[in-house]
């Protein structure tokens, strides 16, 4: 009785779901206080993980793995949605998504993202999956008032259904050519040549590599970023992104691992391909969450560029790029909820010209988090990929690095772009005074964390250091 | 036995005709109502195995949920006399480009088929203990609620998701919209209710005032 200990977490939160549901229905206008009340359930549940912190138990016969990598993701996530649920309550408000069920999705996604990470089996990684993209596409066209919001819900709940089913169809070819569902038994298997288990691993990964948006199925993600209300872009681009990548490595170390020399090279492929259509596409855009679509493509494929070491220092060096990632992404996105002009929210890069004049400390923040997204020196954005860069050389995959790097080059293009745009333009759109706490909160707490990052950049490599025993 | 095999080939054929004539009917609704029949057929097959339970899951849900919601789908949508102009008629460019990936996937399918191999001793390696002593359904709930008790709350997790989903996306608080309350209907009183006028020759009564 007392392993139910190790899954208090996911019970928590679904008990507070359920609480929240019921504030929700039973008080008229409760958004504000349910929001409150979710808050207060993430904090809780973000203690609860911390208090159980360390060691590796399975339990419901070895399907829930309660580890530290896991661990560390969800204390990851819940953070970031609670800063989500901060930064953008202003802009919810005025947007008019104000209703109690917002927080409550967003809690089932969360939910359904602790069951794919602490996932050790195939049919429980799926039921979480499910849960997570429900939501999604729920939350996707959730200001069901607007066509573009309705039409990237669709787009991608057909999208996503496709991957899903892809992914399902891996998963039962892949139970059939081991004869287990679990990830340990898979992984003891599939250690000699079994041509029918490496087409179960390229569609499961065909799968993954869709709710990550890397390259050849990242047609959705420009369109949803666009469309979803800007708030819900912010959560789609650090949340479950985070995720993927955490289920990418799961499924790479565990049942993959001895078939390093099949994935390997997907993975590579995926990765330069995500690199290259990432920092060439985004040339060309206008509206700024496009811009930032196309730059979290190309960020997924430096990330996965750790992963395709199969190294235990390149796993590490892409979970220390997701991090910094995120809390770049925190910091860019609350930016957004700044751009207001009488009362509107406005989503033009040329808007932003001559922001340095009027509001000179909005433009230095933009300055911060553009020079981190693209990779320049003393910033954390920096650090994040030199470790993935290290790690490949490491590992001797010289190609790899050079087209890394030969990316990061055009990327930083388009970033210096919109800081030119900022600094040098002549102001056309003066921006709305906004006063709201949270939002400068968010972005002074990333800008701080980016600008001071060179003063210790092993911290978080010393905090993964025993992730992966 | 021979009767075993009488049913066996009346159903198996019953299924194949009816899967058949689901997509070669002109009308919709026949198509949905042969889509039934097969549901039917298939479900009397898996009985026939002694998959009691999944023959009757296989009746409840696909014939009484999802065949009548196509039903109703094909009749809300009023396509039942839609011609499948697709099909005969003039020339359509989807059956080569369609037929061409077809034969691709058949062909990828085939390469996967042909290094088949499946892990050694898959049957005799796996350790279910087949109890024939009880029915289908009971050693289904016995692991259900057991071993498998998370999936299974799992997936009540993801219906309830989908029900609030549901509701955010369609419900729409409408103005103007004639309620009942009890409240007010019980605590009315003759008073209220009934009226008594004297109604003058060739002038009539006015009653909404």
């Amino acid at each position: 009785m007392e392993n139910i200990n190790y899954i208090i977490p996911e019970i928590t939160l679904f008990l507070g779901i359920c609480l929240a549901l019921m504030v929700g229905v039973f008080f008229r206008n409760s958004f504000s206080v349910v929001i409150k009340l979710s808050i207060l359930i993430l904090l809780g549940v973000i203690y609860l993980i911390l208090n159980d912190w360390g060691g590796e138990q399975k339990i419901f016969l070895d399907s829930f793995k309660n580890d530290k990598f896991s661990d560390y993701f969800k204390i990851l996530i819940l953070i970031s949605s609670i800063f989500i649920f901060f930064s953008s309550d202003q802009f919810v408000k005025d947007k008019m998504l104000n209703k109690f069920e917002y927080p409550i999705i967003i809690m089932f996604s969360i939910l359904g993202m602790f069951f794919m990470l602490s996932a050790n089996d195939l049919i429980l990684f799926y039921l979480g999956l499910e849960l997570q993209s429900l939501a999604l596409y729920v939350l996707a066209s959730i200001d069901r008032d607007n066509t573009i919001s309705s039409e990237a819900g669709i787009k991608y709940f057909v999208l996503s259904a496709l991957s899903s089913g892809l992914l399902l169809y891996g998963c039962s070819l892949l139970y059939g050519f081991t004869g287990s569902t679990n990830f340990d038994e898979i992984g003891v298997s599939l250690i000699t040549q079994n041509t029918g288990a490496i087409f179960a691993m390229v569609f499961i990964l065909v799968g993954l590599a869709f709710k990550v948006s890397a390259v050849p199925f990242h047609m959705w993600t420009p369109d949803v970023y666009q469309g979803a209300p800007t708030s819900i872009t912010n959560f789609f681009a650090v949340v479950p992104k985070a995720v993927g990548l955490a289920v990418i490595i799961r499924f790479m170390d565990l049942p993959f691992k001895n078939i390093i020399e099949e994935w390997q090279t997907i993975i590579i492929f995926i990765s330069i391909a995500s690199m290259i259509l990432g920092s060439v596409a985004a040339i060309g855009q206008k509206n700024i969450k496009r811009l930032l679509a196309y730059s979290s493509i190309s960020h997924m494929g430096y990330a996965l560029a750790g992963v395709a070491t199969g190294t235990v220092s390149g796993y590490t060096s892409t979970i220390i790029y997701i991090t910094i990632y995120i809390i770049m992404n925190m910091g860019t996105f609350a930016c957004l909820y700044l751009m207001k002009t009488d009362g509107k929210y406005s989503e033009k890069i040329e808007d932003l010209s001559g922001l340095s004049k009027d509001r000179p400390m909005f433009a230095f923040s933009f300055l911060i988090l553009f020079f981190s997204l693209a990779g320049i020196p003393p910033l954390g954005g920096f650090f994040a990929k030199f470790f993935v860069f290290m790690s490949v050389i490491e590992s001797e995959m010289y190609a790899l690095a050079i087209i890394g790097l030969l990316t990061t080059v055009i990327s930083a293009f388009y970033y210096l772009k919109v800081i030119k745009i900022i600094y040098f333009d002549d102001s056309k759109v003066k921006f709305d005074d906004v006063r709201n706490l949270s939002i400068k909160a968010t972005i002074f707490l990333s800008c701080l964390f980016l600008s001071l990052y060179f003063i210790s950049p092993s911290i978080i490599g010393s905090l993964l250091n025993e992730l992966f025993i | 036995m021979l009767a075993h095999a009488i049913f066996f080939y009346f159903f198996s054929i019953l299924a194949i005709f009816s899967a058949l004539m689901v997509i070669t009917s002109r009308s919709t609704v026949n198509s949905v109502f042969f889509l039934i029949l097969d549901f039917i057929s298939v479900g009397c097959l898996f009985i026939m195995v002694g998959a009691e339970f999944l023959g009757m899951i296989l009746l409840i849900v696909y014939v009484g949920a999802v065949a009548v919601l196509f039903l109703f789908v094909v009749m809300m949508l009023n396509v039942a006399q839609q011609k499948q102009s697709w099909f005969v008629g003039q020339k359509s460019t989807h059956i080569p480009s369609g037929l061409i990936v077809s034969v691709l996937i058949l062909l990828e399918l085939l390469v996967v088929v042909g290094g088949w191999k499946y892990k050694e001793n898959i049957m005799s390696s796996s350790n279910l203990v087949i109890d024939t002593s009880i029915t289908n359904t009971h050693s289904i709930g016995s692991v259900m609620y057991t071993d498998y008790i998370l999936y299974f709350q799992l997936s009540g997790v993801i219906l309830l998701l989908s029900m609030v989903g549901a509701i955010i996306l369609t419900y729409r608080k409408r103005e103007n919209v004639k309620t009942q309350s009890y409240l007010k209907q019980i605590s009315r009183d003759k008073a209220s209710a009934v009226m008594l006028k004297d109604v003058e020759f060739n002038k009539g009564v006015k009653i909404d005032d």
